[in-house]
């Protein structure tokens, strides 16, 4: 920060990767969930037949389910870091002033509001993006949940919630694949530079611009207070113990979620044996003499009567 | 003398000759209409039918290969009926070994060595049919050895054969049809057990009904091929939806049409689609038609004992493949309904959120974008810009 004094360092490191693990994760989810979806579509077909079959489909998007886990495993544990150790503001949180700036945004772009509104760290549409998040992830993971381990479910559910987790798991999906490409993309690909992921760096220019309330807070140094190395000691030793042991539920939750039950056995046992009576000899022999014609002649009088 | 016999026939001879020229004529017709192609091959100079019946109609004659013994007696009454006989084959045609009596000897060690080697006649007339697919099931048992496998003659008797080809419809006749089960059972006795019983057999045993299925209809004829394969049961969804989403046949019953339209929406139709397309040979786990409904056996829905509609069941085929399945499993299954208020309103209300929440929330963003552009490009030229 000290070396570009007009730079601010708006996402560190360990932020940056969890936000490209997510852009992994969530690329990959939706390119092998939207086929099962629209499995119609040649393109659902052309994916099916790149990742040879509809098994490494599963087991991809399934791997990849794994690691978002993961990935909201972490990110619990640093909010939970960041509430309970460093006791820093909890910007993320949703206000009446983040609808009041929304509304002030949109009153602006249609010029009716002379100016936009002066927004913190993280602004309405950020948050509305996280949180959408947030719901989005809740709701697949617990409808994932019920189509990975329907015997489970159905235990405790009625059946019917098996075909409506399938349905609410597509929805969100094409909800919130449509949600990135528009509203994502949008705002940090084409309005702001998405190089700040790349970075994690903002300049006070971009500052100013998008973030003046925070930009005020540092200027002021009145952001990010670290607690003083005494106190930050103190409270990591009741932290840590209580977060490895946060982390080995959650872990424990994970290995339950995908290895709780085997739905169906891989290979299905045959429908029938049949047995077969053998011909005893060539019927040419029995048939001179036995009725198997006079009845297909039978037959054919009924049907005969039948259709006149 | 000779020359005045070709320009003045006898009398007797035009009454043979140009009736005789007219049936050609017909047969010729016939022959190029019937798929069938069974051109007479009979071409006078060999001995008459009625020449082999004079002593072939005589009741209990016999002849003897090896240790057994072959009767020889042909009924006249149900030859004349066959197709065979109204084509005008002569019994020549097929046993071309035999011009005269006393026949030449017979090799052939067994009774079913016979046949194998007159088998080989009904090619001349009928290869298509012969050659429909050297891999068939029962082609197939025959090279590997299993002297049971079925020939042509056993399936068709080729002195009864009746016509089972319409002259004019070019279609397997009713009758036919109707006698398919019989062939097949001489083998398939348990099979055909199954199947009389089933709701597609007893409509076509009891009634008659030309809309369900017949054996050939699922299993082909001469190119029958293997049912135990992957390759069969991941067409099977395929196989069924060929009558099953055909209206006409369907509306008659009131069976809805839209079968394989939910399969395909469920997640077993959506993983054998996917599947199916990327390795149609590969044995899948996901349940197809017959999983649940069976195969020879079928039954309707809502028979109390094996109906399917029942949960109960339904437990019981969910459980073939989901050993742990319980009372609430089977209900995962949307029975091939749409979802509705009435039916599955759960899957209904997500489906219908979905469907508002998506253009409401898309629709919100988009516009709130195009606010945005609209302040950029307004502002444009004033200086105003951001980054």
């Amino acid at each position: 920060m000290s070396a570009k004094p007009k730079a601010y360092e708006r996402f560190p490191l360990a932020r940056r990767i969890e936000h490209w693990i997510l852009v992994l994760s969530f690329v990959t989810l939706a390119g092998t969930g939207l086929p099962q979806k629209y499995s119609n579509s040649p393109v659902s077909v052309f994916i099916v037949r790149a990742l040879g079959g509809v098994e490494n489909l599963y087991d991809i998007h399934h791997f990849m389910s794994v690691i978002v886990m993961l990935v909201v495993i972490y990110h619990l544990l640093t909010i939970a870091y960041h509430v309970f150790v460093l006791r820093s503001k909890w910007s993320m949180m949703i206000s009446l002033q983040d609808v009041k700036d929304a509304l002030q945004v949109l009153l602006y772009n249609l010029r009716i509001a002379k100016s936009p509104p002066k927004m913190g760290r993280y602004t309405f549409d950020e948050k509305f993006e996280y949180w959408a998040f947030v719901w989005g992830y809740s709701i697949m993971g617990i409808t994932g949940f019920i189509m990975w381990n329907p015997i489970t479910a159905t235990r405790y559910l009625p059946g019917e919630f098996v075909p409506a987790a399938k349905a609410a798991h597509g929805g969100e999906a094409v909800l919130a694949v449509l949600a990135i490409l528009i509203w994502h993309m949008y705002h940090v690909g084409i309005k702001r530079s998405a190089k700040l992921m790349v970075t994690g760096m903002q300049t006070e220019e971009e500052m100013l611009d998008e973030h003046p309330l925070e930009l005020e807070a540092i200027k002021a140094g009145l952001a990010d207070r670290r607690p003083d190395p005494v106190t930050l000691r103190k409270r990591q030793r009741i932290f840590f113990p209580i977060a490895a042991l946060m982390t080995i539920v959650m872990l424990t939750g994970v290995y339950t979620y995908i290895t709780t039950e085997e739905t169906a056995l891989t290979t299905i046992p045959p429908i029938s044996t049949t047995v077969e009576s053998p011909l005893q000899t060539p019927n040419l022999r029995e048939s001179i003499s036995c009725d198997v014609i006079p009845t297909r002649k039978q037959n054919m009088i009924l049907l005969y009567q039948k259709a006149y | 003398m000779r020359r005045r016999t070709q320009f003045h026939l006898p009398r007797s001879w035009k009454f043979i000759l140009f009736p005789g020229l007219g049936l050609f004529l017909l047969l010729a017709i016939a022959a190029l209409a019937t798929p069938v192609q069974a051109t007479p091959f009979y071409q006078g100079d060999g001995p008459s039918n009625d020449f082999c019946l004079a002593c072939h109609q005589q009741e209990g004659i016999d002849i003897t290969l090896g240790s057994e013994s072959l009767p020889v007696t042909i009924n006249p009454t149900l030859f004349g009926l066959s197709v065979h006989s109204q084509e005008s084959i002569a019994c020549v045609d097929c046993h071309t070994n035999i011009s005269d009596y006393p026949h030449p000897e017979v090799t052939a060690q067994s009774t079913r060595d016979f046949s194998v080697t007159l088998g080989e006649a009904c090619r001349d007339c009928h290869e298509e049919q012969y050659n429909a697919a050297p891999d068939s099931v029962h082609k197939r048992a025959l090279t590997e050895g299993k002297e049971n496998a079925p020939l042509c003659a056993d399936c068709h008797n080729p002195h009864t054969q009746g016509r089972l080809i319409g002259t004019e419809s070019g279609q397997l006749t009713i009758a036919a049809r109707l006698h398919v089960p019989q062939t097949c059972q001489q083998c398939h006795s348990e099979n055909y057990e199954k199947y009389k019983n089933s709701v597609h057999g007893k409509a076509l045993t009891e009634e008659g009904n030309l809309d369900v299925p017949t054996c050939t209809d699922c299993h082909g004829v001469h190119n029958i091929q293997d049912p135990t394969t992957a390759t069969f049961r991941n067409t099977t969804p395929a196989l069924c939806a060929d009558c099953h989403d055909n209206a006409e046949i369907m509306d008659k019953y009131g069976i809805s049409t839209n079968v394989l339209e939910t399969y395909v929406a469920d997640f077993h139709g959506t993983n054998v689609k996917l599947f199916g397309d990327q390795s149609p040979d590969e044995p899948t786990n996901k349940a197809v038609c017959t999983d649940c409904h069976g195969v020879h056996d079928i039954a309707k829905v809502d028979t109390p004992e094996t109906g399917i509609a029942l949960r109960e069941n339904l437990l019981i085929k969910c459980q073939r493949c989901h050993p742990d399945a319980t009372a609430n499993f089977p209900g995962a299954w949307m029975s091939h309904y749409v979802p509705s208020p009435q039916h599955y309103p759960i899957v209904y209300y997500v489906n219908l959120f979905y469907k508002i929440m998506i253009p409401a929330i898309i629709g919100g963003m988009i516009f709130f974008i195009l606010t945005d552009i609209y302040r950029r490009i307004t502002s444009r030229g004033k200086g105003v810009q951001h980054s």
